[in-house]
């Protein structure tokens, strides 16, 4: 079906939004007398005012902005030109903000729903209804069960303060964010226990001689200033290898593409490590200085020869020693990358471990190309709710005594399996503040169950997505084009130029639109009608950020008046490894009975007949927020599955057929997409983009579109030191439509 | 001068950052295309796999099959050399290709949305922006200006000014000096094939011979497209027509008539 969204209803929905603007119209004279007024665009420079301070949030990399606005109106929104990290350039996604402020299917007004959970039916109410509703319904069920019996999802900037609100004025332990259980909170843990280091992506790509990345696709998954790292150092002549099953975006750019067994990832680093050692082809002083338990290491992997990976994970001896080899005559200058959504067999930790481990073994840490933190601005206060003294009572994971090298908050099957199960105490309130957690958690049905034994669930967001079906009062946040929220600061991205450092905080480019409130307000309401009144720590979300900058003299008009960034001097990131350990062997670990060195566990094959489901990103949407965004959604409308070549022949499959996806408990896809058949992915896999086939009819650009790959992933793996799930443990198989 | 945009395909990651901020720049409607990243592939190429993207855009070709095609009667029109100063006097229709700095124009006034110029283009580089009909026109032809309206002020093009990955060099071909041009000593070529040679000013560069036979394979149009020049100018006379009637304000009988039957000669077109 073709995009409904014509030019003129978008600009009438557009209209809506910002007061009614007419788009500046071009009058001209035709030969009959007669005045027409063709609308002719004049361009985003002409007759707008450059309104500064803008911070993106279509993802968590948060480019700074301008925006562009003409009588209210924003048109287009563009890299800062004083951004030392993104410049003036912005990705598909950031410059689609705007279709995403304007979108027809935000929400607009507090709702309540006086239908069913899953299907809602929508009743609009004034705030001070919505606010009574939440304080008093969250109150109610505090004061029956304790405040352990809320469960928090938070997500993204915005929730950072109800976030805190909830977990330490209120007191529930029972928070957990998607974006560290379900992304890079394993990957951040990992790396602690190994070099004491959180690694971020923080790999000076810029400057290296090999960019190593497992599973990272570059290219698809796109971060403006991470990208600018990468592309650097590949022009700068560094070699890239990529290890993934699939030919992926950074495949297609790499000198070594290792096309590897899925699952197997540990058992080739485990390998790598071993022919270093055994040939002494690592940083032997490095290893001395910083190294802890290397012996235990060196003998504990012993058994990984290049034989016995080459078998495991399907590629040759050969290619695994080119690999190992490359490294060595190339350390300590190479860029292991730490990755980022790494939660993918159940097992990640350990991989995560080997990759701190290599990193370590080829002395790549505060080196020029290696792992290098860079040293960003200091003394932005942070605005905290007071910590009461029942705080964190009732933590699952302390009464389980499990998942002791967890991220912070509490791993989210923890919360869902107590909720169903009423076990160990009752779980009757959920507030989820920006994120879907459908399209987030795998084991969807789970996730219902316990929505549905809620005595009481809050959704706040700026879409409806398809957790918010699910809400008993769904309230409209800002988004981040409409509010003040948060502070952005960092470095110049390359670390060979003049270092310097920026602060950027997230002002508003725009009003908002309709009713939507900012999550600060939103919480203070919230707060005193449950009678939190007189702990609430700012006012307004200018008060915030203003307090936030105290300390730095620095205020919000001085930040505008210098372009929206403030630029100061920096420090050399490198060489800074005198406190450096590297944990080869954690005892810490092994106090608690973990594998001690990086350890292998073999995943599950597919049963006969199915392929392993894989999914990642396609550099047009990040989350549910932008799945629905008209002119993100046209460019890629759905997901084709990615079936290898020789695979289709053998199921009769041709290119563009029509498929549903089943998975191994007999899961059907809800919806069909189309077969993309290329002989750039290994035959035991397919692979989806994630986050499409969205069920809520009120997304109207985006239901039914492509195929939603988590409600695939019902077969559910846990990995034992993190508690985050594992999500490429599913099956499938194609079913042909029509 | 002779402006033209190199596309490097070993920089391009394929993130279509350029054709979001061209529908934001000039406000496009979001079932058209100004310019467009086809992904292609991953694919067995006779190097071995690829991988790589088409980022398109008009041509801004040298001897455009656009322009000739245009029905609209012509007029005569002075340009002006925005460096020198110079000026030409040219009798063009509604689409034309500017003495100047070769770029391929359209004005959006006498334009009457026949399609004759986007039929006739191998790179599909316009569309027919039907919201725009009025008792005129069936609506307005549009494509990439390469952002001339941009230029002007002293800034890039949109699409460039956004690329990340600097993979899009917007210059003067004229100007051996130009990093465009220096792209074209290493190698860039247009999408073009033995039937198609009009001389594109979209030129290609990939170090990578696997990915610049995918481009090329599956890109390059392989026959120049076969338009109804009768058509088309049996849709200029009907609208012109229907425009006097209007102007006359006596849209009467006679007519509603004369507009029928070109309408009607019109369908005999097809």
């Amino acid at each position: 079906m073709a995009m409904n969204l014509t030019r003129r209803n978008f600009l009438k929905t557009a209209s809506i939004a910002a007061a009614s603007v007419p788009l500046s119209r071009v009058a001209a004279r035709a030969e009959s007398g007669v005045v027409k007024t063709p609308q002719v665009a004049p361009g985003s420079f002409k007759n707008t005012k450059t309104v500064v301070g803008g911070v993106c949030e279509m993802c968590f990399w948060r480019c700074q902005l301008v925006g562009k606005v003409r009588d209210g109106r924003l048109l287009k929104l563009e890299g800062n030109p004083k951004s030392i990290d993104n410049g003036v350039s912005l990705c598909a996604r950031g410059n689609g903000g705007v279709a995403m402020l304007y979108d027809p299917d935000r929400l607009k007004y507090p709702l309540k729903n006086v239908g069913k959970r899953g299907e809602p039916k929508w009743e609009r109410i004034s705030w001070d209804e919505a606010l009574d509703i939440c304080g008093k319904k969250l109150k109610e069920i505090v004061d029956k069960h304790g405040a352990k019996s809320l469960a928090i999802f938070p997500h993204g900037s915005t929730a950072r303060y109800p976030m805190d609100f909830f977990e330490r004025t209120v007191g529930t332990p029972n928070v957990s964010e998607p974006s560290f259980f379900q992304c890079r909170g394993v990957r951040d843990m990992a790396y602690i226990t190994t070099l004491e280091i959180a690694p971020d992506e923080e790999v000076d790509m810029a400057n290296t001689k090999v960019i190593f990345l497992v599973g990272s696709h570059l290219g698809e998954n796109i971060h403006v200033s991470h990208m600018k790292k990468y592309l650097k150092g590949l022009e700068r002549g560094a070699k890239l290898v990529v290890l993934d099953p699939r030919f992926s975006a950074a495949a297609s750019k790499a000198h070594v593409w290792v096309p590897i067994r899925p699952g197997t990832d540990t058992a080739m680093l485990l390998a790598i490590m071993n022919y270093l050692i055994e040939n002494e082809k690592y940083a032997v002083d490095f290893v001395e200085e910083h190294g802890e338990g290397f012996e235990e290491f060196a003998e504990g992997i012993k058994e990984w020869t290049l034989e016995r990976a080459a078998a495991e994970c399907d590629v040759p001896v050969a290619q695994i020693k080119q690999v190992a080899d490359l490294l060595a005559e190339n350390m300590p200058n190479v860029a292991i990358h730490p990755g980022r959504h790494v939660t993918w067999y159940g097992n990640d930790f350990q991989r995560e471990r080997a990759l701190a481990c290599l990193t370590g073994l080829l002395g790549a840490v505060g080196v020029q190309g290696g792992l290098v933190k860079p040293k960003g601005p200091k003394g932005i206060k942070r605005i905290n709710w007071p910590k009461a003294e029942t705080a964190g009572e009732g933590d699952l994971r302390r009464m389980q005594d499990v998942h002791h090298f967890h991220p912070p908050g509490c791993p989210t099957e923890l919360i869902r399996e107590a909720a169903i199960s009423g076990d160990p105490y009752p779980i009757k309130g959920c507030v989820i503040w920006g994120q879907n957690m459908i399209q987030t958690i795998p084991g969807q049905d789970r996730t219902i169950k316990m929505l549905e034994q809620m005595d009481f669930v809050l959704c706040t967001d700026i879409m409806p997505t398809d957790i918010t079906m699910y809400a008993d009062i769904l309230l409209p946040d800002c988004s981040y084009l409409e509010k003040y929220d948060f502070i952005k600061t960092g470095t110049q991205w390359d670390f060979s130029d003049e270092h310097q450092q920026y602060i950027a905080p997230r002002m508003a480019l725009v009003e908002p639109g309709f009713e939507r409130k900012d999550s600060v307000w939103i919480v203070n309401e919230i707060a005193k009608r449950m009678g939190y009144g007189d702990k609430i720590p700012v006012a307004s979300q200018e008060e915030m950020m203003a307090q936030s900058l105290d300390g730095l003299g620095l205020t919000l008009d001085k930040i505008r008046e210098e372009g929206g960034i403030h630029i100061q001097p920096g420090e050399d990131p490198y060489g800074n490894n005198d406190d450096l350990l590297v944990h080869f062997f954690s005892e810490e670990m092994d106090d608690y009975d973990y594998p001690a060195i990086p350890t292998y566990i073999p995943v599950e094959s597919p049963p006969a007949g199915f392929m392993r489901l894989l999914y990642g990103r396609t550099p047009l949407h990040t989350f549910n927020r932008s799945i629905n965004n008209p002119w993100l959604i046209h460019e890629a409308p759905i997901n084709p599955v990615w079936v290898n070549d020789k695979v289709a022949v053998r199921l009769g499959l041709k290119h563009g057929d029509t498929v549903r996806l089943v998975n191994q408990d007999g899961v059907e896809s809800r919806t069909t997409t189309t077969v993309k058949v290329t002989p750039g992915i290994r035959e035991d896999a397919v692979y989806l983009y994630h986050g499409y086939g969205t069920r809520n009819k009120e997304m109207t650009f985006s239901v039914d579109k492509g195929v939603d790959d988590t409600s695939l992933i019902t077969k559910i793996t846990i990995d034992p030191e993190s508690g985050a799930h594992g999500m490429r443990n599913n099956f499938v198989k194609l079913v042909k439509v029509g | 001068m002779r402006y033209g945009m190199v596309i490097d395909i070993d920089r391009c990651v394929g993130c279509h950052a350029c054709v979001i901020s061209c529908k934001a720049e000039w406000e496009v409607p979001t079932q058209y295309d100004r310019n467009w990243v086809h992904r292609l592939g991953p694919a067995q190429t006779s190097h071995g796999l690829s991988y790589t993207y088409y980022p398109g855009l008009c041509n801004h070709c040298e001897t455009p099959p656009c322009v000739p095609v245009c029905p609209v009667e012509k007029v005569r029109m002075t340009m002006q050399d925005a460096k020198t100063g110079e000026t030409k006097t040219l009798e063009v229709a509604a689409t034309w290709k500017d003495p100047f700095n070769g770029t391929v124009q359209i004005d959006y006034e006498r334009c009457i949305g026949c399609g004759a110029c986007r039929d006739a283009c191998p790179y599909h580089a316009r569309y027919i922006n039907t919201e725009l009909a009025d008792e005129n026109c069936l609506g307005k032809a549009d494509k990439c200006t390469y952002c001339m309206p941009r230029v002007a002020e002293g800034l890039e093009p949109a699409c460039v000014q956004t690329c990340l990955a600097r993979a899009r060099i917007f210059g003067d071909l004229d100007d051996p000096q130009s990093e465009a041009s220096q792209y074209v000593e290493k190698g860039a070529v247009g999408l073009t094939s033995p039937a198609v040679q009009i001389g594109p000013n979209g030129l290609y560069y990939g170090s990578k011979k696997a990915d610049m036979e995918l481009l090329m394979k599956s890109s390059a149009p392989k026959e120049m497209p076969q338009v109804s020049t009768r058509r088309a100018a049996l849709e200029a006379m009907r609208l012109a027509a229907k425009k006097q009637v209007n102007a006359v304000g006596v849209f009467g009988l006679a007519g509603a008539l004369i507009a029928k039957s070109l309408s009607s000669g019109c369908e005999e077109g097809k």
